[in-house]
């Protein structure tokens, strides 16, 4: 049975790290999005080389550095593996709710971020490193010069010509704190606030308070049981209270063992004084103490 | 004329050396919060207040206030790679408190609160002085995520008070968790006439049930179904909940002795020292010295009072429905808030004034330490809302 015990416990820990590792692994480049892209690039942003073409941009919406090397980028469905995006480019990090800028030009000689394709056929996909599964694909309408198009707010489901150009940066930059704001404008006094506040505040307590009521009832219902289980069992009578005793009494019947175990004494059976005594005997004088054995009367 | 030279510039020297000196940037706000730390010192040390906190705090403001020039000696608690600015690492971005609250949960018994578990809500209503503060500060024209960084001082909380600030007002942080350590440290003078003031005669003699002993299985349950509740139901409270319980845990499981007893023991007292003293260093009179800082500790001074008057008048509320014999004793209800084990020590203080066989001590851990958990769910809901 303990064997038994042990190989399902085994098993369980072994699928609990596989379901791990897979969660870690989907929590990587999946998330990615593609934010932002410009098909006509005349009077835009320019590449390292001062060149101006079509551009993608990538965002990452987690709150986790994501790595999307290794990953994929395609104009083409069937094709899903068209552009390897490089490993071993510090720049592939993407940190968290941050953009990174692949310009569609079909020089992938000029960099990581230069891919081998261009934007003519106004499709874009992100492949994750299988080469299979499909993270985020667009496809663009005709578009005017050097405008471009995306989603509204970063990472967001809405898709549309976007009223500025922003590439690598957000697409929607909020200007006020938008939390704020809400608050300023529905909530001024803040008794909204409190209000809600405090219901979460007792409702979280609350629930403790009847887990643990019911919790308490069920171990002091138990501990009476096993009172009764082991007075049978011991032919003994049972007693009229079997009332958990309270922290209390166990504390003084701890402390009075220990007193007793310890030899410690509320009044101590001799007073040490540096006072006069009224008396004149005193056991300090006393040659009876100094004897190793009591005197025998001989007759 | 060579001479002439060399003396000049030597002169020259030292006239540049005394630029770099404190005496030549001090400031009068150098000396008020030189004087603000020496009194921090001075209560630790003749009063006893809170002296684990107000010493580090205390020097650190003697630190964070020497007065010197700024060009880029690294030596300010501000300036980008100073070793105090790494230090100070661990209160801006939030990671000292919740080690705070690992120790904390390895160093707290809730038996109390599980052998009577109404007490948790006492704790509950004690939170109602951070939404009061909050809603005053509204009203004294703070922004919502400062006025909740500013009430969160009434959750009595000091380590709770950084973690929120940091995350929602980081300019403030330094005043917040100033005023937090210094009401904690005050709380022997704050709350016992507020409890005098709303409890009768008769209330404060009111004898309490003793607690029932606890079984070890119920101590092991409950840092894991504390945690499973509060967190699903406020996730963002998970790095102070989380820790909390986890600390918990390691002391009730019996089989990690050597951990509790690191949590409790070298790990708090470091983080303990690391905070107390960047806090106070913090307060650099050229960045904290503003009618913004003292509007804070009025705030929070008045957070405080609220929330223990609110703990009082709750048990108060809460005997209307309890049966005789039941009945809580109102001079607990101040231990709603979280200053452990301090507010409970006030109740146990107070109640014998009133009846010298009334131990209230243990009856009063349960509402504080529940006060703990209930600011950390507050300040989770307040992070949740406005961040």
């Amino acid at each position: 049975m303990n064997k038994i015990m042990k190989s399902i416990l085994k098993v369980m820990s072994a699928a609990v790290l596989l379901i791990a590792a897979v969660q870690a692994n989907a929590q990587d480049a999946v998330k990615l999005r593609i934010n932002e892209i410009m098909l006509n690039n005349e009077s835009n942003y320019t590449d390292e080389f001062g060149k101006r073409s079509a551009w993608v941009e990538i965002f990452n919406p987690s709150y986790a550095t994501v790595n999307i090397a290794g990953c994929y980028l395609t104009d083409d469905p069937n094709n899903p593996t068209k552009y390897f995006i490089q490993k071993g480019d510090v720049l592939t990090q993407i940190k968290p709710r941050q953009h990174v800028v692949f310009f569609m030009d079909k020089t992938p000689d000029h960099g990581t971020f230069h891919t081998n394709f261009t934007a003519e056929k106004r499709y874009v996909a992100l492949f994750d490193a299988n080469g299979k599964t499909l993270i985020d694909e667009l496809t663009i309408p005709e578009m005017d010069v050097d405008v471009s198009y995306g989603r509204l707010v970063d990472g967001g489901p809405d898709l549309g010509v976007l009223p500025n150009t922003t590439p690598s940066t957000n697409n929607l930059a909020p200007d006020t704190n938008v939390a704020n704001e809400r608050f300023m404008a529905n909530d001024r006094t803040g008794i909204g606030m409190s209000i809600t506040a405090m219901t979460v505040v007792f409702l979280a307590l609350a629930l403790l308070f009847m887990v643990f009521l019911y919790v308490g009832k069920f171990y002091v219902s138990s501990a009476k049981k096993r009172a009764i289980k082991s007075a049978e069992a011991a032919g003994e009578e049972i007693p009229a209270s079997l009332d958990v005793e309270s922290g209390e009494v166990y504390a003084a019947i701890a402390m009075a063992l220990y007193e007793y175990q310890n030899d410690i004494h509320d009044l101590e059976h001799t007073i040490l004084t540096i006072e006069k005594i009224s008396r004149a005997y005193s056991p300090w004088s006393s040659k009876i103490y100094g004897l190793r054995q009591l005197p025998q009367l001989k007759k | 004329m060579e001479q002439n030279g060399f003396f000049s510039f030597l002169l020259g020297n030292l006239r540049e050396f005394l630029t770099y000196t404190g005496f030549a940037n001090l400031t009068a706000g150098h000396i008020v919060m030189i004087l603000v730390g020496l009194f921090f010192i001075f209560l630790a040390i003749k009063y006893e207040f809170e002296p684990l906190l107000l010493i580090p705090i205390g020097f650190g403001i003697l630190i964070g206030n020497i007065p010197f020039k700024e060009a880029g000696l690294m030596v300010g608690i501000y300036e980008e790679g100073s070793v105090l600015n790494i230090l100070y690492s661990g209160v801006r971005q939030g990671w000292y408190p919740p080690l705070i609250f690992l120790g904390i949960g390895a160093m707290t018994d809730f038996s109390a609160l599980i052998s009577n578990p109404k007490l948790i809500l006492v704790g509950a209503a004690a939170q109602f002085g951070i939404f009061a503060a909050y809603m005053i500060a509204l009203l004294m024209d703070f922004a919502p995520n400062q006025a909740a960084a500013i009430g969160i001082i009434g959750g009595a909380d000091g380590p709770t008070a950084i973690f929120l600030s940091s995350k929602l007002a980081p300019n403030l942080m330094g005043a917040i968790a100033i005023a937090a350590y210094s009401y904690m440290a005050l709380v022997p003078v704050i709350q016992p006439p507020v409890m005098r003031l709303l409890t009768n005669s008769k209330e404060r003699l009111i004898k309490m049930k003793p607690p029932r002993v606890v079984s070890q299985n119920e101590k092991i349950i409950f840092p894991i179904i504390g945690l499973l509740l509060t967190t699903f139901l406020v996730p963002s409270g998970l790095p102070l909940l989380g820790m909390l319980f986890f600390g918990n845990l390691l002391k009730e499981s019996g089989v990690t002795r050597r951990l509790a007893e690191t949590a409790r023991g070298p790990l708090i007292d470091v983080i303990t020292i690391l905070l107390g003293l960047t806090v106070g260093a913090s307060t650099q009179a050229t960045q904290f010295l503003n009618w913004g800082s003292l509007k804070i500790f009025g705030l929070g001074a008045l957070s405080f009072v609220i929330a223990t008057a609110a703990g009082v008048l709750f048990v108060k509320l809460f005997n209307l429905f309890l049966t005789e014999g039941n009945k809580i004793n109102p001079l607990i209800g101040n231990s709603g808030v979280s200053a452990v084990p301090d507010s409970a020590r006030i109740s146990q203080h107070v109640g014998l004034e009133y009846d010298k066989t009334n131990h209230l001590l243990m009856h009063a851990m349960g509402p504080n330490v529940a006060g703990v958990i209930g600011s950390a769910v507050a300040a989770g809901i307040l992070l949740g809302f406005l961040s």
